[in-house]
C-alpha cells in the first residue's frame, strides 16, 4: 500500500485553481523531492497535503485513509503529518527540547522522546539552547526533530535548505537523508535546485504552471525526459532540430545519431533531440565544424558555447584543465545517445 | 508558505475584527448623526456665521504658525545632531525628544503661571511650537541619518558644490519624512484644548467646549466638531502619503554610505551649543522652572496630599480600564491585518483608525449626546469615559499589535497546527505567546496617554470624579497657579515615562546602524 495517493487535486484560494490535476502515489519510507520553479504551485501542493486547503477537485489519501476531498477535509492538527518549513520556524519563546516536544505534550514518554530525538540530530549539548543561539543548520534539525516527535505518517519539507550557504547545504541534504533513513519517515520535500533533488530523492515530482509534468526515479527523469520542460528544468540541455532515419537513428545537423528511446518511430518524421552539455566532446583529430564563441569557467568544469558551421549553437561540458580560446575552430562530436522527442511531445 | 495575500480569514475572526470597528466608529457615526438630525437651514446658519470662519481661521493660522516654526526649529537641529562633531551630542539627541513629555497644558500653564498676562494667538503659537517640534524632529533625525550619502558623493564627483550636492540629494530623501512630522503636527495643533483655552485663543476646540458649556446652542458645537473632524481627516490622509513615500526611498536593499560626522570649528561649536540651550531652555527649562517656582513658593493653603493621591489612583485606574478596552478591540483587528492582507480588512483597519481623526473633544462631545440620548445611565459613567480612551487611542493599540503579530512567521501557527492544535490553541501557543510583549506595550502606551487626556475627561468624567488633568485644570481656571504646580509635577512625571522609552529605543537603534556600518 502506498503511504500517500493524490487522484485528481486540483486547489487554490478563492476558488481559482493555483494546481491542477496532479496525480502520483508514493511508497512507505520514500522521499519525494517536488521540483518545480517558483510559482509553479509546489507550496500550494504541500499546503493542500498538510490540510491547510480544501481541495477544488480530487482527494488525498493518507495510509489508505481519505483525508481530503471536496467534500470533507480532516484538520491539519488530526493528520498526523509533520511540516518543517522554510526559515524561522522554531518558535522563538521555546528552548530546543521544548521545541521538539511541543507536539507530545500530553505524551507521557515525551520526556524520553526528546532525549532520543536530540540524540539522532546530535544536538544533546544543546537541549536548552535558544534558537537565536543555533546555526541554520542546527534550527532546521531541531525543526525536523520537533515534526519527527509525534511520529508522523509523513514529513512535509518546504525548500529546508534555502536558508542556509552552499557549504552546509550538502552536509544539511546527507544529514537530512539520514535522518529520515533513520527514523523509516516518509517525506514530500520541496526545492527550485535541480541538484538538490536529483541528489536526494527516491522519487522526483516535477511541477510548471500548476501541473505535475513528470514523475519518477530522478536517472530515469534524468537521462528519458518526456518532454523538453522536464528536460529543461533537470539540468542544461541543447535543443537539435532532426528527423527519424530508421527506427532507432536520427539526423541531426551533426551526421547521425542513436536514439537512446526504441520507440517506434516512422523514418522521415520530424522531432528534435535533446543532448545533454557532457553528451558533447570537442575532437581535436577531425577536420573542425565549429567555432568556439565563449568559455564559462564552473571550477569543476567549463561550459563551452560553440556554434556549428551550420549556424546551431550548442552548449558543452569539458574538464577545467583544457583552455578554450572564443574564435578559434574545433569539432564537435557526440559521444552518447541523445533524446529524440516526437514534434508533439516537445510541448506537453 | 506565506500566502497571505490570497488566504481567506475565517469567518469568526473576520466577523470579531468588523464587529471592533463598528464599535469604535460609533462617536464618529453619531457625531454625523448628531448633525445631520439639526436640519439643514440650521447648518447653513451656522457655516455662513462669520464667526464660524474666524474659528477656522485662526484654527489653520495656528497650524500653519507652528508647523513653519517646527520646521524652521527641526532642520538646522537635524543637520547639526547628524553631521557634526556637535559637543555633547549624544546628551541633546535625548533631550530634544523630551519636550514630547509635557502635556501641552501643563506648558501653557508653566508660561501663565511666570508671565500672568500672556495670552492670545502668539502665545499659544509659542506653547504649541515648543511642545510639538519634536513630532517633525525625530522622523527627519531618521530620515537624515538612513538618506543615502552615495547619491551626495556622486553629486559632487558630478562638480555640485557641497550645499548644491545636499539640496539635490539628501534634502529631497528628507522631504516625506519632515511632510509627515509636519501634518502630525497640524493635526496636533487642531485637536489641541488645554493650550488653546488656558491662553484663550478662541480656535475649534475652545469654540467647540464653550458652546457645548453654553447648553443653549449645541448643535453649533456639533458642526463645529464636523468642520474639525473634516480637516483632521484631509490632514491624516496627506500624513499617510507622505509616509507612504518616504518609506519607499529605503525599499532597495543595498547598504547606503553613511557620513562621517565633520567637526566644528571652535565659533561655530559655540554658536551651535547656544541654538541647542536656547532650544532646550525655551521647550523644557522655562516650563520647569516656572513649576519649581511656585512649588515651592507653597500654596496658600497646604498641599493637600489626600487629595493629590485619590486624583493619581483614579488617573491610573481610569486609564488602565480604557488601555484593556483599546487592547480588547485591537486584537481582533490587529490578528486580521496581519495575516490577511485583503481590500475588506484593510477597510476593516481603517475604520479602526478614526480615533486618529477625533479629537478629544469631539469624542467626548459626541458620546455625551449619544448617552444622553440614546443610553442616559451611561452618561458621566466610567464605562463611558473609559470607551473614549479606547476608541482615542485604539491606532496605538492597533499599530503595536499589528507590528508585533506581523513579525511572528505564520508558519509557526501552521506547524502548531500539524503539531496537533486546534486553529485557536496553535495561535494562542505561537503567534499571541510570542507577540504578548508587544501587545502589553501597546496597552501600556494607551494608558500613559489617556492619563494625560483632558478635554474627553473634562466632558465625561462621573460627577466628584477627578483625575491629574482636571485637578490641574479646575485650579489654572481659578488662577491658583501655586495650587496646580504639583499636579503639573505628577503629569509630567507621568508622560515622561514613554517618551523616555521612545528616545531610548531610537539610540539603541543608532548604536546598532553604527556597529553595522
Amino acid at each position: 500500500m502506498s503511504a500517500i495517493s493524490v487522484q485528481g487535486l486540483s486547489a487554490g484560494y478563492g476558488g481559482e485553481a493555483v494546481i491542477n490535476d496532479i496525480n502520483f502515489e508514493l511508497g512507505e519510507k520514500q522521499l519525494l523531492a517536488v521540483l518545480g520553479p517558483s510559482g509553479s504551485g509546489k507550496s500550494t501542493l504541500l499546503k493542500t497535503i498538510a490540510g491547510f486547503l480544501t481541495p477544488l477537485t480530487g482527494s488525498i489519501t493518507l495510509d489508505g485513509i481519505l483525508v481530503s476531498d471536496t467534500s470533507s477535509r480532516i484538520p491539519p492538527e488530526k493528520r498526523n503529518i509533520g511540516l518543517v518549513p522554510q526559515e524561522g520556524s522554531l518558535f522563538p519563546h521555546l528552548d530546543v527540547s521544548a521545541n521538539i516536544g511541543f507536539g507530545i505534550k500530553r505524551n507521557p514518554d515525551a520526556r524520553a522522546r526528546v532525549d532520543e530525538l536530540l540524540e539522532i540530530i546530535g544536538m544533546k549539548d544543546f537541549a536548552h539552547s535558544r534558537p537565536q543561539e543555533l546555526s541554520g543548520g542546527q534550527q532546521q534539525r531541531v525543526a525536523l526533530a520537533r515534526a519527527l516527535a509525534p511520529k508522523p505518517k509523513l514529513i512535509l519539507l518546504d525548500e529546508p535548505f534555502t536558508a542556509l550557504d552552499t557549504s552546509l547545504r550538502a552536509q544539511m541534504r546527507e544529514d537530512i537523508r539520514s535522518i529520515l533513513t533513520l527514523t523509516s519517515t516518509t517525506a514530500i520535500m520541496v526545492t527550485h535546485d535541480q541538484e538538490e533533488a536529483l541528489a536526494t530523492a527516491d522519487q522526483l515530482a516535477i511541477m510548471q504552471g500548476g501541473r505535475l509534468i513528470g514523475y519518477g526515479v530522478p536517472l530515469s527523469l534524468y537521462n528519458n525526459p518526456k518532454s523538453i520542460a522536464v528536460a529543461q528544468l533537470l539540468g542544461e540541455i541543447n535543443v537539435i532540430p532532426a528527423v527519424v532515419e530508421t527506427g532507432n537513428s536520427v539526423r541531426t545537423d551533426f551526421g547521425v545519431s542513436l536514439n537512446q528511446d526504441s520507440g517506434e518511430l516512422k523514418p522521415g518524421e520530424s522531432g528534435t533531440l535533446i543532448v545533454r552539455p557532457e553528451a558533447l566532446a570537442i575532437d581535436e583529430s577531425q577536420t573542425p565544424n565549429a567555432t568556439i564563441i565563449d568559455s564559462l569557467f564552473h571550477g569543476h568544469d567549463s561550459l563551452i558555447s560553440v556554434r556549428m558551421d551550420c549556424g546551431l549553437v550548442v552548449k558543452l561540458r569539458e574538464p577545467t584543465h583544457i583552455t578554450r580560446t572564443p574564435g578559434a575552430r574545433c569539432s564537435v562530436n557526440l559521444t552518447r545517445p541523445g533524446i529524440f522527442l516526437q514534434q508533439n511531445r516537445i510541448n506537453p | 508558505m506565506r500566502n497571505t495575500d490570497t488566504a481567506k480569514a475565517p469567518l469568526l475572526l473576520f466577523w470579531g475584527a468588523a464587529l471592533c470597528a463598528c464599535i469604535a466608529a460609533i462617536p464618529l457615526v453619531y457625531l454625523a448623526i448628531r448633525i445631520g438630525g439639526a436640519g439643514v437651514s440650521e447648518i447653513i446658519s451656522i457655516l455662513t456665521r462669520l464667526r464660524t470662519w474666524e474659528t477656522v481661521g485662526i484654527s489653520v493660522g495656528l497650524a500653519i504658525v507652528v508647523v513653519t516654526a517646527c520646521l524652521l526649529i527641526s532642520y538646522p537641529t537635524a543637520l547639526l545632531l547628524t553631521r557634526t562633531q556637535l559637543p555633547l551630542r549624544r546628551f541633546w539627541f535625548t533631550t530634544v525628544a523630551l519636550p514630547l513629555a509635557i502635556p501641552s497644558y501643563v506648558a501653557a500653564y508653566a508660561w501663565v503661571a511666570l508671565i500672568p498676562g500672556m495670552n492670545g494667538f502668539w502665545a499659544a503659537a509659542l506653547v504649541l511650537t515648543a511642545v510639538s517640534f519634536p513630532y517633525v524632529l525625530l522622523p527627519l533625525l531618521v530620515s537624515l541619518r538612513s538618506a543615502d550619502v552615495g547619491l551626495e558623493l556622486v553629486a559632487r564627483s558630478l562638480g555640485e558644490k557641497p550645499t548644491a550636492a545636499f539640496f539635490a540629494t539628501t534634502f529631497r530623501q528628507s522631504i516625506p519624512a519632515a511632510a509627515a512630522g509636519s501634518l502630525l503636527v497640524a493635526l496636533y495643533v487642531l485637536s489641541d484644548f488645554g493650550a488653546v483655552a488656558l491662553l484663550r485663543v478662541d480656535a475649534f476646540t475652545r469654540v467647540i467646549y464653550t458652546s457645548y458649556r453654553a447648553s443653549f446652542d449645541r448643535t453649533n458645537a456639533a458642526v463645529l466638531a464636523g468642520m474639525l473632524v473634516i480637516l483632521a481627516v484631509i490632514l491624516i490622509s496627506l500624513e499617510r502619503k507622505a509616509r507612504g513615500r518616504s518609506l519607499r526611498f529605503r525599499a532597495d536593499k543595498g547598504v547606503a554610505s553613511i557620513t562621517v560626522p565633520k567637526p566644528l570649528t571652535p565659533i561655530y561649536s559655540t554658536l551651535s551649543s547656544l541654538w541647542f540651550i536656547a532650544i532646550a531652555v525655551i521647550s523644557l527649562g522655562i516650563p520647569i522652572i516656572s513649576l519649581l517656582i511656585r512649588l515651592s513658593e507653597g500654596t496658600r493653603r497646604e498641599l493637600d496630599w489626600a487629595e493629590l493621591m485619590n486624583a493619581m489612583v483614579n488617573t491610573a485606574w481610569i486609564s488602565a480600564l480604557g488601555a484593556v478596552i483599546a487592547v480588547l478591540l485591537a486584537l481582533p483587528i490587529a490578528t486580521l491585518a496581519a495575516n490577511f492582507r485583503r481590500k475588506s480588512t484593510s477597510t476593516i483597519e481603517s475604520i479602526s483608525y478614526s480615533g486618529l481623526a477625533l479629537p478629544g473633544i469631539v469624542i467626548g462631545l459626541s458620546l455625551v449626546y449619544l448617552s444622553l440620548n440614546t443610553v442616559p445611565f451611561l452618561y458621566q459613567s466610567f464605562v463611558l469615559l473609559a470607551f473614549a480612551y479606547a476608541v482615542l487611542f485604539l491606532p496605538k493599540s492597533l499599530g503595536a499589535s499589528r507590528s508585533s503579530l506581523e513579525a511572528v512567521p505564520p508558519a509557526l501557527g501552521q506547524v502548531a497546527q500539524t503539531l496537533g492544535h486546534t486553529p485557536l490553541r496553535a495561535w494562542l501557543s505561537t503567534s499571541g505567546r510570542i507577540s504578548l510583549p508587544g501587545i502589553t506595550a501597546g496597552g501600556l502606551l494607551v494608558m500613559l496617554t489617556a492619563m494625560k487626556e483632558l478635554p474627553a475627561t473634562l466632558m465625561l468624567r462621573p460627577t466628584g470624579f477627578d483625575t491629574l488633568a482636571t485637578e490641574l485644570w479646575s485650579r489654572t481656571e481659578l488662577a491658583a497657579f501655586g495650587a496646580a504646580a504639583p499636579y503639573a509635577l505628577a503629569l509630567i512625571l507621568l508622560a515622561a515615562i514613554p517618551s523616555f522609552a521612545l528616545s531610548r529605543g531610537f539610540l539603541t537603534s543608532e548604536k546598532e546602524t553604527m556597529v553595522s556600518a
